[in-house]
């Protein structure tokens, strides 16, 4: 059929069927491909949680639920002791001080970011506090064992010794002998760290919050603050909670970091300057040479690390679509 | 100037004066690691870094070829393994499954991948990679890496495609192009930069990644490139070094800090600007 | 095949100027679609109701109406672009010549190949004018590279966009004005060889005088193409179309000659709106 100058030039219908059927096996491969891809990240998740309590089985059967409360972490003991208290105590506690100071800091930088700050300062700003979650953890490991831990040993920790000095509770909590390896500093290397997590998800959920509202309140004289105080948090709350419950989460499962600094001992200590381990920074520091009941141990550690950051991050997130369905997408 | 105002606008200067300190404290501890970085790191950067090999403890001569060659490889393993995983899965949620329940579920356990513990992930891959190989090796730690990207890719893949607008599909669907085109010709090129942004991104955050690595590639001392058994990689030859008592490991373990830290964030203002560039249009 | 050609034969009978009169009597054209008893739906809500209407051969169709009223929707029933989203469905019957466009095993990709449209605001695609026109005929032809040069020639020069492009046809397809691009579009249409175009209110981002530059291809186009075209603006409806179909909270209330629509309508509906009453 030569329609070649043809006015009309109607291809046949013949042809073009036949150049379509072409296509049509990879237009189905191509949907079952992304499908299949898709529901791998199903598989993904299924697969650690099992691959971790397979793991976790022995230990599981040996210790039963003391594995929680205990204390003792013996491995070369025969049969080994070991308890999970001393990791999920450390875990604990430097996420909660890693909270303590990242939430004023952060929220204060995405005030500052959203309202305060000059135009061309924003990006530069904003950049450089998002380049703080760009660097490897094992750098903040190393500078926090070189830089800030004997900043805190020989300046800080003396200072607040001689401060609480004898006072009931806080004295002992500040007390012992200094150290670069202690709870503290891996607190403080965590706050930073999540820092830009709870910035940068603060700002984006600060942005939501309609200009009329914000005028309405300026318009009635309100300061900056009072803006902020009663326009903006009120009307992002479930956003900033989510996003700091998403800064949680990666404190929570943080390791090298940690792992660098904490001192790694399983003895629980009522001194935040004294040495402690988590979780992720027991597993990372004694797994590679682990075997049997030991590994086991670990594994079980490992599942019970991933229950916690499963419960923190799904809070976080059902709480963050939560004000995404509010502001309408 | 009436007393209650006059206290509104002391709280207010007060708070004010906090953020700004809040910044300034963010902006600082940047600058002093990046500064420790390069203080302690220039020192011994010279190009026996990247010619020669890690050294056997004590000697005083060496560099991080091996290393750098392996992070290299594994980082390209698990970008090259899970970023088409993370293009498809984000493809499936935003042009196929968007009206589909599957989709809220995958995209809900997604996120929660993006922000699992990377030493979970490290677990994981030893059970099902190293326990059955009995031996730990270069492709678990690549797949370690690979498991991380995939949720990276997947976010940013389903976010850009989102974003192209819908007439663009259904002028390339009124042509008669049949629908995984209209996504491969179209879609994916009208979200390009942003798709490659997320693939930067997902570099740079594996390229930095230790725990995961601890026990699957585990590290060692040669040059290899054999990916069934244990390779040399840059994070965890800095863990090694940066603990043991020789000088020499200890400037090799700054000066790889340095060099992997300035990769790593090259890579974020890199795929920065190419967000920025496409919103800009 | 045939009957395309046939109609071809036919002498245009749009006049050049607005509210002219048409010639009373010609030969009535062969139907291209037909639509009998057609009811669409959107989950619940009933957007169609009953629609009965044939575009004639060659022939330009107007749809005008309020926002709302469903003409789009009719439109985006002759191509079946509907298809693309869940929860909406076509009942009743809708022929394309001698094919069912409602069959649920129709290949959509082929009756869209023969359907083309365009839309209300530009859609180039991300890519080179050349390739914008290229892509399409790909698809389905393999051809030369000399002779695609010579397809997307014509196909440009159909759309009255070829002087402007012809010494950048390696630029970006977002790099022309919105009237361009439009063409662009309207040419990368006519490249792969529909039978029918429709237009999805082309003008309504476009300035006053592309918009006369897209009406005036219309109607170049009207004597080798079949088209409806949705539209907000009456002048345009009666400078392009032979008929026109006035329609009104998902009916059509009346379908004739457009000069008889635009002169003496029969429903008062149909007078209200052209008038200016509501709408």
């Amino acid at each position: 059929m030569a329609v070649q100058g043809d006015a009309v030039e109607v291809a046949g219908p013949y042809d073009r069927a036949k150049a379509l059927s072409a296509f049509k096996a990879g237009d189905i491969a191509f949907y079952w491909i992304t499908r299949a891809c898709a529901i791998s990240v199903l598989l993904i998740l299924g697969g650690i949680i099992l691959s971790l309590i397979i793991g976790a089985w022995p230990a599981m059967k040996q210790y039963g639920f003391a594995f929680l409360w205990t204390q003792r972490w013996a491995p070369s003991a025969d049969p080994p002791v070991l308890g999970a208290l001393g990791p999920m105590y450390g875990t604990l506690v430097t996420s909660f001080i890693a909270m303590l100071v990242a939430i004023p800091v952060g929220l204060g930088i995405a005030i500052f970011l959203t309202e305060l700050c000059p135009q061309w300062l924003r990006r530069p700003i904003g950049i450089a506090i998002e380049l703080l979650a760009g660097i490897p953890s094992i750098i903040y490991g190393m500078w926090g064992f070189f830089v800030l831990g004997p900043f805190l040993a020989y300046t800080f920790q003396p200072f607040m010794i001689s401060l609480f000095d004898g006072v009931p509770v806080l004295g002992s909590i500040f007390a012992g002998p200094p150290s670069y390896l202690s709870v503290f500093n891996a607190s403080l290397i965590l706050s930073i760290m999540v820092l830009p997590f709870i910035t940068a998800i603060s700002v984006d959920v600060f942005k939501t919050v309609p200009p009329v509202l914000k005028e309405a309140a300026y318009g009635v004289g309100c300061t900056t603050w009072e803006v902020v105080r009663n326009v903006v948090i009120p009307y992002t709350r479930v956003g900033v909670i989510g996003g700091i419950m998403l800064a949680l989460g990666r404190a929570l499962g943080e390791t090298m970091a940690v792992t660098f600094i904490i001192g790694n001992s399983f003895r629980i200590s009522s001194s935040i300057f004294a040495p402690g381990t988590t979780i992720s920074a027991a597993i990372a520091s004694e797994f590679a040479e682990s075997d049997g009941l030991h590994q086991s141990a670990l594994m079980l550690l490992g599942l019970l690390l991933f229950v916690l950051t499963f419960f923190v991050l799904a809070a976080a997130r059902l709480m963050l679509m939560r004000l995404e369905k509010k502001a309408g997408k | 100037m009436n007393p209650t105002y006059a206290r509104r606008r002391r709280k207010d200067i007060i708070v004010r004066w906090l953020c700004v300190g809040a910044a300034g404290f963010g902006v600082t501890w940047l600058a002093l690691i990046l500064l420790t970085l390069l203080f302690n790191g220039v020192k011994g950067l010279n190009l026996e870094v990247f010619t020669q090999n890690t050294p056997p403890p004590g000697a005083n001569e060496g560099g991080l070829l091996n290393a750098i060659t392996g992070s290299i490889i594994m980082t390209a393993i698990g970008v090259g393994v899970g970023a088409p995983l993370g293009l498809f899965a984000g493809t499936y949620l935003a042009e196929y499954g968007r009206n589909d329940r599957l989709t809220s579920v995958i995209r809900f356990i997604n996120d929660i991948l993006l922000s699992a513990p990377s030493i979970i992930i490290g677990l994981f891959v030893y059970g099902i990679v190293v326990v059955p190989m009995r031996s730990f090796s270069a492709l678990a730690g690549s797949l370690a890496l690979a498991v991380i990207v995939i949720p990276v890719v997947l976010r940013t893949t389903e976010d850009m495609l989102s974003l192209v607008p819908n007439p663009l599909r259904e002028a390339a669907s009124a042509l008669g192009l049949p629908r995984s085109l209209v996504i491969r010709r179209i879609a994916y090129r009208a979200a390009r930069s942003g798709l490659i942004t997320g693939m930067l991104l997902a570099t740079a955050r594996v390229a930095g990644e230790t725990a995961p690595l601890l026990f699957t590639a585990l590290s060692d001392q040669f040059f290899s490139l054999n990916l069934t058994k244990t390779m040399a990689n840059l994070p965890v030859t800095i863990n090694n070094f940066v603990q043991s008592p020789y000088v020499y490991w200890k400037q090799l373990a700054w000066t790889g800090a340095l060099i992997i830290t300035f990769a790593v964030l090259a890579l974020n203002i890199g795929a920065r600007i190419l967000g920025a560039e496409r919103t800009a249009k | 095949m045939n009957d395309v050609t046939a109609a071809a034969s036919v002498p245009p009978s749009r006049s050049p100027l607005p509210m002219a009169t048409h010639a009373a009597s010609y030969m009535e054209p062969p139907a291209k679609v037909t639509a009998h008893g057609l009811n669409f739906y959107y989950n619940d809500h009933h957007a169609l109701k009953n629609i009965n209407l044939t575009l004639g051969t060659n022939r330009v169709t107007a749809f005008i109406g309020p926002s709302g009223c469903g003409k789009s929707t009719l439109l985006r029933t002759f191509n079946r672009m509907y298809d693309l989203y869940p929860g909406q469905r076509a009942t009743g019957q809708l022929m394309l010549d001698q094919t069912n466009i409602l069959d649920p095993k129709l290949d959509l990709n082929l009756l869209r190949a023969r359907v083309g449209m365009v839309f209300q605001k530009p859609t180039p695609f991300p890519m080179t004018i050349y390739e914008n026109i290229a892509f399409g005929i790909r698809l389905y032809e393999k051809i030369s590279r000399s002779e695609m040069d010579g397809r997307v020639e014509k196909a440009l020069r159909s759309g009255a966009l070829w002087n402007e492009v012809k010494d950048k046809l390696n630029a970006s397809g977002l790099s022309l004005s919105g009237g361009q691009q439009q063409r662009l579009c309207i040419a990368r249409t006519v490249a792969v060889r529909p039978e029918v175009i429709l237009f999805d209110e082309p003008c309504s981002a476009l300035d006053p005088i592309s918009t006369a530059k897209i009406e005036e291809l219309i109607q170049e186009l009207a004597e080798n193409y079949t088209i409806a075209i949705v539209t907000h603006n009456m002048q345009q409806a009666a400078r392009v179309s032979d008929k026109t179909a006035f329609m009104y909270l998902g009916e059509l209330i009346e379908f004739d000659d457009t000069n008889k629509i635009f002169t003496a309508p029969n429903d008062r509906r149909t007078q209200d709106y052209i008038t200016g009453r509501f709408g």
